[in-house]
């Protein structure tokens, strides 16, 4: 077995095109993902049973079911439903959205229950509402203090991306696979990927790590 | 909106009803001896992380780094496809032809190695957690630093991490999904193949769903009451703890 | 009195909850939404794909191009062409519920199919054949009992490999390897994890085509099922059929159909598949005096 690595310069910019993917969807799906799951953590601690129930069954619902069942259901199944097709992207980002507003969730919940509850009573105390005193200061306060674990699952995100492989969608996997397809060069193409995510993903890891080190967990 | 013509009775009609049964079989088989080799290597390797000896360190912190931040699906693409293209032209043809279930085997090979770097992470954890102070006081009492380890730091750690194992475990089972992508006939890959024969798959998905919630809910169960039955007196236990 | 009005209410309304679509008039919903929406492939080379340029081209794209422009000369009146991408999951029942007018892809013509939707008239003609490497030698199809072959799920390939499993044909039986696409198959096939791979010969013929050792490659001779492609139509709309088949005659006659034909499948185009003898006999026969 000799190697070709040509064949990586060859297709780079095909290569980079499924990596820019890769991360157009990372992105939206952290964003979407942290978002939704910010409302849905503090659905988990509402004293109001019709929005606490709601929120707890999505959660757990969700930490049951397989991603890769969530992205078929958005896909295949919504557009049945709904009697609309939505494209491969869209369906990606509401799919991966969804899920992965679930593990936020749970993290911005422990991120809430982190801070005392003498400082949600020192900004009613001050005239603040429950929206405002969540926006100002109790949000920005548990997003802090759960900065580690955000990060890991943003990395968990960015790998997950991955699986939108199964519904088409010219992501970075896919675009090596279209490439190994005519080029055959298996064992280089899936070392580059697995090279390029795991130089990725190391990173912000090791960015977690100092950021832990700082707050003298570890 | 909703033209859509509900059929539940595709579930139970043969052979589709089968099928998933099928499906379901193979994702317990995949999932328990994933969980099981997952388990052996994790904790080997997450007891290496901490031993004095630098070099078995460094491999062992290479090794759950590089495991973890591949995704699984690459892991999987390059166990399938690429590995056994690195082998001799004769064992290769023996490999492929000759195993039985081979993709089967393969997801095993790739899933356990997955797994097992986040298992010796949650391990890790685990032991960092036990101070110092115990782990001397057991060698002042005569231990060995071999028997320190297998008789008051492992056990210890394996009580702290329980709940931890158990948010690993669940994700093992869910990422045997990931298995249909290269030809293994487990559970999602049943439900898409009911839909592709009866044209029914918000039937067979959602059956599908329902079946990954149950095993849920008996690893849950079951992990809780090993929890319960090793609990350290004294120690008070982590719930919902989650990496 | 009453009871009979009761009675004819209570039909009609069963009637409207069972049959779903009753004679849908998709000629007047197309000229009052001034809108032609029709569910086209993409990946389905080379019937709707994006090429390397990424354009949505493809032929079966030319043909409702076509449809387009009839569909404008016959209502009178500008038309929004608007395409919208389905996959082999959707597009039947989103002809079925009436979001697309029809779906210009590569559908396989089924009876079962017929349950829920109509069709075209048959625009292609292909069926289930086997890519193998030349080095392995085989020949016939025989030749491969007791190997590994690989399909994609769900499709009319891994049913007939299915089926002439259980009818002894491969003696002793091939063993099935299902994959979720074709390019996969592919690298199985290329890194010797399968023997051969199944799918319809056009689409084998692309694949061969595109890989670099296309040359290693033979495609088997003899096809294991039939495979009529048709476009996918609303149920009970003959009108509409009618409009569709008629267009689809006219470019049979006209030779407005080969030239796509060659476009796509010929020597140059972007999948070599010389056309069959059936496949011309078929094509004539269908060509119904105008």
């Amino acid at each position: 077995m000799n190697f070709e690595w040509q064949v990586i310069s060859n297709n780079f910019f095909f290569l980079m095109g499924g990596l820019v993917t890769t991360f157009e969807l990372a992105l939206i799906a952290i964003a979407g993902g942290l978002t939704l799951g910010i409302l849905v953590g503090m659905g988990r601690l509402s004293k109001f049973k019709f929005i606490y129930y709601p929120a707890t069954l999505f959660v757990n619902l969700m930490r049951t079911q397989p991603l890769i069942l969530v992205i078929f259901w958005f896909y295949f199944l919504v557009p049945l439903i709904i009697g609309r097709p939505i494209g491969g992207f869209t369906s990606a980002v509401i799919a991966f959205t969804i899920f992965e507003a679930s593990y936020f969730a749970e993290i911005i919940r422990a991120g809430i229950q982190s801070i005392s509850k003498g400082q949600m009573e020192a900004a009613y105390s001050s005239g603040f509402t429950y929206w405002q005193a969540m926006r100002y200061f109790i949000i920005p306060q548990a997003l802090k203090n759960m900065m580690p674990s955000l990060i890991t699952q943003a990395v968990v995100v960015f790998q997950d991306t991955s699986l939108a492989y199964v519904i088409g969608l010219r992501e970075f996997l896919r675009s090596a696979n279209i490439v190994d397809a005519r080029e055959m060069r298996s064992v280089e193409l899936y070392l580059f990927v697995g090279l390029v995510y795991f130089i990725v993903c190391f990173s912000m890891s090791r960015i977690c790590k100092k950021l832990e080190l700082k707050k003298g967990y570890a | 909106m909703l033209n859509y013509d509900f059929k539940w009775s595709i579930l139970w009609t043969d052979p589709y009803g089968g099928w998933i049964l099928e499906g379901v079989a193979t994702t317990i088989k995949l999932g328990v001896l994933c969980c099981i080799f997952s388990m052996l290597l994790g904790i080997v390797i997450g007891t290496l992380r901490i031993t004095q000896f630098k070099p078995l360190r460094i491999f062992a912190e290479a090794y759950t780094e590089f495991f973890r931040d591949i995704p699984l699906l690459v892991q999987l693409f390059f166990w399938y496809f690429a590995v056994p293209s690195l082998l001799p032209e004769n064992m290769r043809t023996w490999v492929y032809q000759e195993i039985p279930d081979f993709e089967f085997w393969i997801v095993v090979v790739g899933l356990s190695l997955y797994s097992s770097s986040r298992v010796a992470e949650q391990i890790r954890a685990g032991i960092n957690s036990i101070s110092p102070d115990q782990f001397n006081a057991a060698l002042s009492t005569g231990f060995s630093h071999y028997q320190a380890y297998r008789y008051i730091i492992i056990p210890l750690a394996i009580r702290l991490v329980i709940p931890p194992l158990t948010t690993e475990i669940l994700t093992i089972f869910k990422n045997t999904a990931l298995a249909m992508t290269v030809g293994v006939l487990e559970t999602t890959f049943m439900s898409q193949q009911v839909e592709a024969y009866t044209f029914h798959g918000l039937e067979a998905t959602t059956a599908a769903c329902l079946i990954y919630m149950i095993i849920t809910l008996i690893v849950v169960g079951a992990m809780g009451r090993i929890e319960k039955r090793l609990a350290v007196p004294g120690l008070i236990i982590r719930k919902g703890a989650n990496s | 009195m009453k009871k009979k009005l009761l009675f004819s209410t209570i039909l009609m309304v069963m009637l409207v909850f069972t049959t779903g679509a009753i004679a849908a008039d998709t000629l007047k919903k197309i000229s009052d939404s001034g809108n032609f929406i029709t569910g086209v492939r993409d990946g389905s080379i080379p019937f709707g794909f994006h090429n390397d340029k990424n354009e949505h081209v493809g032929f079966s794209i030319d043909l409702a191009k076509e449809f387009h422009k009839a569909l404008e000369e016959k209502l009178g009146k500008k038309l929004n062409f608007k395409t919208i991408v389905v996959n082999p999951k959707t597009r039947i029942p989103l002809v079925a519920n009436g979001n697309l007018n029809m779906v210009t892809g590569s559908a396989t013509h089924t009876v079962p199919r017929e349950d829920t939707v109509d069709f075209s008239l048959t625009f292609f003609l292909t069926g289930s054949q086997l890519l193998v490497k030349k080095s392995e030698g085989y020949s016939t199809v025989k030749d491969l009992s007791g190997k590994k072959i690989g399909a994609a799920q769900g499709s009319t390939n891994e049913k007939t490999i299915r089926n002439l499993n259980k009818s002894g044909y491969f003696n002793p039986a091939v063993r099935l390897v299902v994959y979720q696409e074709h390019t996969q198959g592919m690298l199985a096939l290329n890194n010797g994890i399968i023997n051969a791979y199944c799918t319809d010969g056009s689409l084998l013929a692309g694949m061969k085509s595109k890989v670099k050792n296309s040359d290693d490659y033979m495609i088997l001779g003899e096809m294991l099922s039939y495979d009529p492609y048709a476009y996918i139509l609303p149920e009970n709309d003959s009108n509409f059929r009618d409009f569709i088949n008629e267009q689809l005659i006219r470019m049979f006659v006209d030779g407005r159909y080969m030239k796509y034909y060659e476009k796509w499948f010929g020597a140059n185009g972007v999948v070599p598949f010389p056309m069959t003898d059936d496949f011309r006999t078929l094509i004539k026969l269908q060509s119904w005096p105008l």
